[in-house]
């Protein structure tokens, strides 16, 4: 979740990275195998002091409300809560704030995100491995505490280990009276955090998990609990699922564009330059996407290109030296904004300094721009041919076939192909609408397999008149034999789709899924005039 | 923390863990004699003293107290005829299925009467179990009383649990008592023939409190008690200062503005929560700000506040498909959204044109955002592109969205409006 | 289908080729299912005892030599695949380092955290997950399986975690759980029925193994359930601060299949680095060198075969995995049925241990040689031929060492431009170089002399004035190439014609004059320099000469290699006793390889007195006859039709031609038995109607179940669908 780089974790990582330094030289000699046995701080978030409260509103930007709103919900040591709803869209914060928060408060809790817990049993496996200090290791052979599928289980498991631990920190807390322990759980409640709820409702199980979830606080009838629900989506997006009272919601909304300024602005070494940086990129970014995740790589690289000009990165930037930057990052903002997913291909040595990124980034589904004019991977001519098909069985009409692959090869194709043309203006609205909405069309393996054979056939005498010194006698007439082959590999490509059954015969058709700019391509490799088949509504 | 004000903070967790606590908030609602509290009291009772089988529904909207009602009635009859009850406690959402049904009533039962009980026993072996307690019990004149927390959720199935309780009840030598608690108010409906012949149509009825009973409910829940360890002035200020609250006209409209939605007693709860919460610790004194706040904090409106976090992409996109759907396109997808995204950007040419894989990435942010999304399940090998979309929002939030988002570009209210 | 070629295609060849050939039309069966002996076993029964037995223990004899050559051929192919990756691999791996020092750069979280529930703290990049897109640029997938098995391997000798994980573990039925129990059984060694990532964390805290990374490989992006892959992308991505884990994912068409498959928020996740490996092109050229150009093993293949084998690469499936297979067939089959071929092996031998070993099997080979000789020319020099065999087969090897290497340069003049595919078939044309040969010079189609053809000119034409002939181009690139380039050319012809020494010394020559220019130029640029170049024409004439010079060099290459071409260039169909080494029998390979067995059905459907060999309606050419079998007559029928063939027309017809049979059995009996002719006649009417339908129906289902039609669908009851094609 959201970059919340704060003071306190630079400091927590080197801690821990120290730790583990000190813990794997531990593993050269002495037995390292076995960690340290769970106790009840590891309910804890694990810092050795408490942040102050400072730290924590200062650590994320633009969230103070948010987290004076929490801490209030939570309310003083040992007094109850109806559950909560934290929301917001992604990277808005509110794990790791909730997290922090609970690092601040210094209280025990349970977390367990339905991303990684991708089903009920390891949900509740994972919850009361927690609970019950258990962890997976090869002694246990990286079993579970308990075993349990079963909501009702579940309750019966959880209300064990939660008194149990319940009772444990109730006599922490009575010694914690007496003088107070380092790094002792404050007070006697234990909160359960459910992060990522909104993906439970694509599991098999939800319209049964998620009411149970949702009244798992009424259920347990345990006051000592408190019930905190971390999820993407709004409250209303559950109500498909209804049949609990609505938790009490707490909403975070995206960062705003000097929120976003602020973010990036944090730990960053040259402030000035940075900052002139961010007064170029950040209002047209914010245009497009104000994700924090999205924005920080997208700006990862184009920093990289602002500072290359400069000798020394240190340097204090003047208007001028800004305009000239500006100047020549203009282009690369033009570019990046218009891209979601860049590959770098490294040649060689330590990567960020020579990556060069892929100039093809524009298409996603290839919406039209510059392709290479060959095709840069091998296929079979047969499988060229069968792609091709393919693409024409996919966008021509069905009943047009006979016109365009008769045996003349479509020469005359033309003058029929000027019939279609001449349909009044709506009914072609219409047909394109259609092509809009249902994409390319599915067709049976027959009418696909007669389009290859005229196909072929067409090309074949074609390569009669030039034929070059190497004859391709062997070559053509054999195309057919393992077309069928050719159209299972074409298929493990994904570059043809097996579509759904046809309602009327239970035979199953195929769906093309190639763009046209690479069936142009391969229609290029082949010589083949494929504009002369395919028909333009 | 602060721990500047111990009073206020104590008073403060006193309050909360009033809210949190049903069978206090519910101990006013019930002394009333034609209140369902004595109703149900006094059926079960009966059926205990008389030793008799019985069986009754418990309906009413979510939240408005069945089962705490309840509670407070079983805890009075433990207390009056001790061990002459065994309460098995069952639930629609955990127990819907037979199997562990059976196996949870073992196990309760095995709990009450200090028995053993093995989780490898089998179907047959756990209902075996029960119809045997059922006799045994009976013949102790010990009343078995069943609570089936969301009944309906038993009615689906084959409802065997249903059927083998209460056909086992239809033997003189059994005493049980069963105590559906359903908020769907049709329950009985649900019940096959066989089971619901054997099912005594005994109701009762839990309705939303009326306007007053939640004044006196919110006095009851808010107010400090005097004789505590609470410092006896600051209770009595604190009250003082909760009546002048509750009686302020302001306040009256906001409650009516929240309960308008949703009248039952944890709704309140809910509202009442947030306000407590809500309460400074430094004076530690409920004000009527706390309460503003508070209903800003609980009524929310997700569709506008996502639509406020719109980028301007996203907003272009809303409103191509809005237009559409003026348009009376009875169905349309990303594609046929990009063509009209296109037109509008050759017609006037506005600034943000993007290139159609950044549009389909915020198409996707709107999916997630669930202000749009799929007309139906989308199939498998049917790419994103091609699958018809709804907008989840309707035109005038779309239109309220837009206004009140911050620089909204003019271009975008015009499309919207024409 | 397999069972249409095993059944149809011997049978087909019994009737047309005589039997015994026909066992060796099997062969390819069951030499592919390594039955040697076994066939060795069916040959005795059909020859003469005494036959036998020689035929046996030679065909022993040919059996090893088999072995030992292809063994030969094999290794080095496979050597030659394994070092083609290489590169590629070493820049993964150094990619790998890379991104694993860029993870571990945020802090390497302790036992504690790591192995806790909930996320750490750190930057927002630090979700993003190292993701290597390895490009294997072919569609098949057939050769990249091992590729990535090794890639595993190479990693794991790196020291990483590696696990490899294929689409069947991203199935839909399976879920993300699927993945992620084959990934932990995998890496732990242990299968769990619930597996999670926080197991996976455990373990890499326990084994105390902090720097070295996890490892996934993922073969085939392209058929992995999408919603699978992005779930399991996710939970890696959530993880990854924890555990670093980098993600290696096979792409076999174009990097836009990651856009296509994945939607953006997974996107998002990846931190994508793009490899690519050696396209199949490459990898072929490579194959064909190793294993048939560099090391001479004696066999090879001729013209014919090799264009079939181009085209069958080009046309039917381009794995190189094919080939070698077809190149194994060929192999097999040249050394199981060429009589001579065993001499092969022994003068493959003769590399190893001296030729003296193989001597007394030389000549007891010469003898049956004598016997069965099936070159044309030998039969009149059977006397002279075992004192003056040796050195002629001695002659044969260093002719083809000369031709492979004579090629290996043309390659090499022509790289990156001309596949050596290519070459490789032009060169081994035997028209080209024979019709200029025959009608001037007598000897050479088969000459014994190594008399150096006379009149070159004309030959080299043959090769060289071929318009668009891959060789001449490779030519006229030596014309064309820069002086830099041209050093290195020669570098390497120096290397490839070490043992053929005129040919060496032209080409040390050469690289001297090369060399005495560079000198030249140098020191006249010192000159330059020196007189720091006071009047510029001057200058211009000396660069003039240069340029002159170098392409007078350019010229003197161009010519070396014409003459190369001209004398070393000859097709091993042109020498003598090729049938030793050379396979050159297209049928059988392409019978092997392209079963094409749709096609064949239907051929034999059509065409069935070319099996049956029946008297009656082998002259009938097409029109359908009573006495064709039912099938037959039906599938000639359905010629008559579309694609929709109306059962009852298709019945009618049938009925007719059926019928003619039936009228004439009805006359026969007319005139045998006047009396109680009618009960007679109706009751073979309806007999004959009723099994017409039988027989009909009985035709109708066996051309379903060849796959020829489809049976009647809802719609359109009444008619059958052909899936006939292929024809």
């Amino acid at each position: 979740m959201g970059k919340e780089e704060s003071p306190q974790v630079t400091r927590r990582t080197t801690r821990s990275s120290s730790s583990a330094a000190n813990l794997d030289n531990v593993a050269e000699k002495t037995k390292a195998k076995d960690p340290p046995p769970p106790t009840l701080n590891d309910l804890l978030f694990g810092e050795e002091k408490p942040i102050t409260l400072d730290d924590l509103l200062s650590s994320f930007p633009g969230r103070r409300v948010q987290i004076l709103e929490l801490l209030r919900i939570l309310g003083p040591v040992n007094c109850p809560m109806l559950p909560v709803f934290i929301y917001g869209g992604t990277s808005t914060g509110k794990t790791s704030i909730i997290l922090r928060i609970f690092a601040h408060l210094n209280r025990p809790f349970v977390y367990s995100s339905c991303l990684t817990c991708y089903s009920p049993r390891i949900l509740f496996e994972s919850v009361l491995d927690q609970l019950l200090l258990h962890r997976k290791s090869a002694a246990n052979g990286y079993s579970s505490a308990k075993r349990c599928e079963r909501p009702s289980d579940f309750v019966n498991f959880l209300r064990e280990a939660l008194t149990s631990i319940l009772c444990n920190l109730q006599g922490n807390s009575g010694n914690l009276r007496s003088k107070k322990l380092e790094g002792q759980a404050n007070g006697h409640m234990i909160y359960l955090i459910f992060d990522n709820l909104e993906l439970v409702r694509e599991w098999i199980k939800s319209n049964t998990m998620l009411p149970f979830l949702f009244n798992l606080y009424d259920i347990l009838k345990m006051p000592e609990v408190g019930v905190i629900f971390i999820s993407n989506t709004s409250p209303d997006t559950y109500y498909s699922c209804m049949g609990y009272v609505e938790p009490t919601p707490v909403y975070f909304p995206d960062y705003t564009e000097d929120n976003l300024r602020q973010i990036f602005m944090r730990n960053q070494s040259n402030k000035k330059l940075y900052s002139s940086f961010l007064d170029i990129v950040l209002k047209p970014f914010c245009r497009v996407t104000r994700r924090l995740d999205e924005l920080s790589t997208a700006f990862s690289l184009l920093y990289k290109k602002y500072c290359e000009p400069l000798s020394d990165q240190g340097i204090v930037p003047n208007e001028d030296m800004k305009r000239r930057l500006f100047s020549q990052l203009q282009p690369h903002i033009a570019s990046s904004l218009n891209e979601i997913f860049r590959v770098i291909s490294l040649p060689s040595a330590e990567v960020g300094a020579t990556k060069k990124p892929k100039r093809k980034d524009t298409t996603r589904k290839s919406g039209g721009c510059e392709v290479p004019d060959q095709l840069d991977f091998h296929m079979s001519t047969s499988a060229k041919y069968l792609l091709i098909s393919a693409f024409l069985a996919s966008r021509n009409p069905a009943t047009l076939d006979a016109s365009l692959f008769d045996s003349t090869g479509g020469s005359d194709s033309r003058k029929r192909k000027r019939k279609p043309s001449e349909k009044s203006k709506e009914h072609k609205e219409t047909a394109e609408q259609e092509s809009l909405m249902k994409g390319p069309g599915t067709f049976p393996l027959e009418r696909l397999l007669a389009i290859f054979q005229c196909i072929t056939s067409v090309a074949a005498d074609e390569e009669e008149q030039e034929n070059d010194g190497l004859g391709i006698q062997a070559g053509d007439n054999s195309l057919m034999s393992d077309v069928l082959l050719q159209l299972s590999s074409l298929c493990n490509a994904s570059l043809i789709v097996k579509g759904g059954s046809c309602p009327l015969d239970g035979s199953t058709r195929y769906r093309s899924t190639v763009c046209e700019d690479m069936t142009l391509q391969v229609a290029r490799s082949l010589k083949f005039p494929l504009s002369k088949y395919l028909y333009r509504g | 923390m602060g721990r500047e004000n111990p009073a206020a903070e104590e008073a403060l967790c006193l309050l909360r863990s009033r809210l949190c606590d049903p069978n206090f908030i519910f101990k006013p609602l019930s002394d009333s004699p034609d209140s369902n509290y004595s109703k149900l009291k006094f059926m079960i009772s009966s059926s205990i003293t008389e030793a008799c089988n019985n069986s009754v529904l418990l309906l009413g909207p979510r939240g408005s107290g069945k089962v705490a009602v309840l509670e407070l009635v079983l805890r009075d009859l433990l207390l009056e005829y001790p061990d002459m009850i065994s309460v098995i406690k069952l639930s629609g959402l955990l127990h819907s299925e037979d199997v562990c049904a059976f196996k949870e009533i073992a196990r309760q039962l095995c709990v009450e009467n200090q028995l053993l009980f093995s989780k490898m026993a089998s179907f047959d072996d756990n209902s075996q179990f029960m119809i045997a307690m059922l006799r045994e019990c009976g013949l102790a004149h010990k009343t078995i009383v069943f609570v089936l927390d969301e009944f309906d959720l038993f009615a689906q199935g084959k409802q065997r649990l249903l059927y083998s309780l209460l056909d086992a009840m239809q033997s003189v030598t059994s005493q049980a008592v069963v105590i559906g608690v359903s908020c769907r108010l049709d329950a009985d409906q649900l019940l096959e023939k066989r089971v619901r012949s054997r099912f005594s149509h005994r109701k009762l009825l839990f309705l939303p409190p009326s306007s007053e009973d939640l004044q006196r409910l919110m006095e009851h829940i808010l107010s400090l008690p005097i004789d505590s360890s609470l410092p006896q002035d600051y209770a009595v200020e604190f009250n003082a200062k909760l009546q002048n609250v509750l009686a302020d006209k302001r306040f009256k409209v906001i409650i009516d503005t929240y309960m308008n939605s949703d009248s039952t007693a944890n709704h309140l709860l809910g509202f009442l929560f947030r306000a407590v919460s809500n309460m400074k610790l430094e004076n530690g004194f409920l004000t009527l700000e706390n309460f503003e706040a508070a209903l800003s904090n609980v009524q929310r409106q997700p569709k506008l506040e996502s639509l406020k976090d719109c980028s301007i992409v996203e907003l272009y996109i809303l409103v191509c498909m809005k237009r559409l759907e003026v348009k009376e396109q009875n169905s349309y997808n990303f594609n046929s959204m990009m063509k009209e995204y296109k037109s509008i950007h050759d017609s006037l040419r506005t600034p943000d044109y993007y290139s159609r894989s950044v549009c389909l990435r915020a198409f996707e942010h709107l999916l997630q955002r669930e202000l749009i999304s799929f007309t139906d399940k989308r199939g498998q090998n049917q790419s994103v592109e091609f699958h018809p979309v709804k907008l989840l929002v309707s035109f005038h939030e779309l239109h309220q969205g837009l206004k009140s988002y911050r620089s909204c570009p003019a271009i975008l209210q015009k499309l919207m409006a024409g | 289908m397999e069972m249409a070629v095993n059944s149809v295609s011997p049978s087909e060849f019994d009737s047309s080729t005589p039997p015994e050939s026909s066992e060796k039309n099997l062969q390819p069966f069951f030499i592919l299912h390594k039955a040697s002996s076994r066939s060795s076993h069916r040959r005795r029964i059909h020859l003469s005892p005494s036959k036998s037995v020689i035929k046996t223990d030679d065909l022993l004899l040919r059996m090893e030599a088999f072995q030992s050559v292809w063994s030969e051929i094999h290794s080095a192919s496979k050597d030659v695949l394994r070092d083609i990756n290489t590169s590629a691999f070493n820049d993964i791996y150094h990619w790998v380092r890379q991104s694993f020092h860029a993870i571990t750069s945020y802090g390497m979280p302790g036992f504690g955290q790591a192995t806790r529930s909930f996320p750490l703290l750190t930057h927002a990049t630090s979700k993003q997950l190292f993701t290597g897109l390895v490009l294997t640029k072919n569609m098949e997938f057939v050769d990249d399986l091992l590729t990535f098995e090794e890639l595993g391997l190479c990693l794991k000798s790196h020291g990483c975690h590696v696990a490899n994980l294929s689409s069947t573990d991203f199935s839909a039925k399976n879920g993300i759980g699927g993945c992620l129990r084959s990934l932990l059984r995998q890496f732990l060694m242990v299968s769990l029925d619930a597996a999670d990532m926080s197991i996976l964390a455990s373990w890499y805290r326990e084994q105390g193994n902090y720097n070295s990374p996890l490892i996934v490989i993922v073969d085939d992006m392209e058929r992995c359930c999408p919603s699978i892959l992005s779930v399991f992308i996710l939970t890696l991505s959530e993880w990854v601060v924890k555990i670093p884990i980098i993600l290696i994912m096979g792409v076999a068409t174009t990097l836009d299949a990651p856009r296509n498959i994945l939607p953006s928020n997974v996107l998002q996740q990846l931190c994508p680095c793009k490899f690519v490996l050696g396209s199949p092109a490459e990898r072929m050229d490579a194959v064909l060198e190793a294993a048939l150009l560099r090391q001479c093993s004696m066999f090879c293949i001729g013209h014919k075969v090799a264009v079939f084998l181009r085209n069958y690469f080009l046309n039917q499936d381009g794995t190189v995995t094919s080939f070698i297979r077809a190149l194994k067939i060929a192999c097999a089959q040249h050394f199981y049925m060429e009589p001579l071929s065993f001499m092969a092996g022994a003068l493959f031998e003769e590399d190893n241990q001296g030729f003296q070993g193989e001597r007394n099997v030389l000549l007891e080979g010469m003898l049956k040689y004598a016997s069965e000789l099936s070159s044309p020319d030998s039969d009149t020099r059977a006397e002279q031929i075992d004192t003056t065999l040796t050195c002629r087969l001695r002659e044969l090897k260093r002719l083809q060492k000369c031709w492979s290497s004579i090629v290996l340069c043309l390659y090499e003049a022509g790289k990156h431009k001309i596949r050596l595919l290519d070459i490789f078939c032009e060169a081994l044309d035997p028209e080209a170089y024979n019709s200029v040969a025959s009608d001037n010079h007598t000897g050479l189609g088969k000459g014994f002399g190594i008399s150096t053809p006379s009149d070159p000119s004309m030959r080299q034409q043959c090769f060289t004035m071929r318009k668009g002939g891959f060789i001449c181009q490779a030519i006229q690139k030596v014309r064309l190439l820069p002086e830099a380039s041209l050093s290195q050319l020669l570098k390497s012809w120096e290397n490839l014609t070490v043992d053929i020494y005129e040919i060496h010394d032209k080409v040390k020559e050469l690289q001297s004059m090369v060399k005495l220019e560079e000198g030249r130029i140098s020191k006249e640029d010192l000159t330059d320099i020196c007189i720091l170049c006071s009047n510029d024409r001057r200058h211009a004439s000396w660069r003039r000469l240069n340029i002159e010079s170098s392409k007078r060099i350019n010229e003197k290459a161009a010519s070396l290699i014409d003459c190369m071409v001209r004398d070393f260039l000859r097709p091993i169909e042109c020498l003598p006793f090729h049938e030793i080494g050379c396979f050159r029998n297209v049928e059988k390979l392409q019978l092997a390889l392209i079963g094409d067995p749709r096609r064949r059905v239907q051929l034999d459907l059509l065409e069935f007195h070319k099996i049956l060999w029946c008297s009656c309606c082998s002259r009938s050419c097409n029109i359908p006859l009573p006495s064709m079998p039912d099938t037959s007559i039906m599938y000639t029928l359905a010629q008559e039709h579309g694609d929709l063939i109306n059962l009852p027309e298709w019945f009618q017809s049938f009925k007719t031609i059926i019928s003619h049979i039936s009228t004439k059995g009805k006359r026969k009996t007319k005139q045998s038995m006047l009396p109680k002719k009618t009960k007679y006649i109706n009751e073979s009417e309806d007999k004959s109607e009723a099994s017409i339908q039988a027989r009909f129906c009985r035709a109708v289902t066996e051309l379903q179940i060849t796959g020829l039609i489809r049976m009647p669908t809802k719609r359109r009851p009444d008619c059958v669908q052909r899936v006939a094609f292929g024809l």
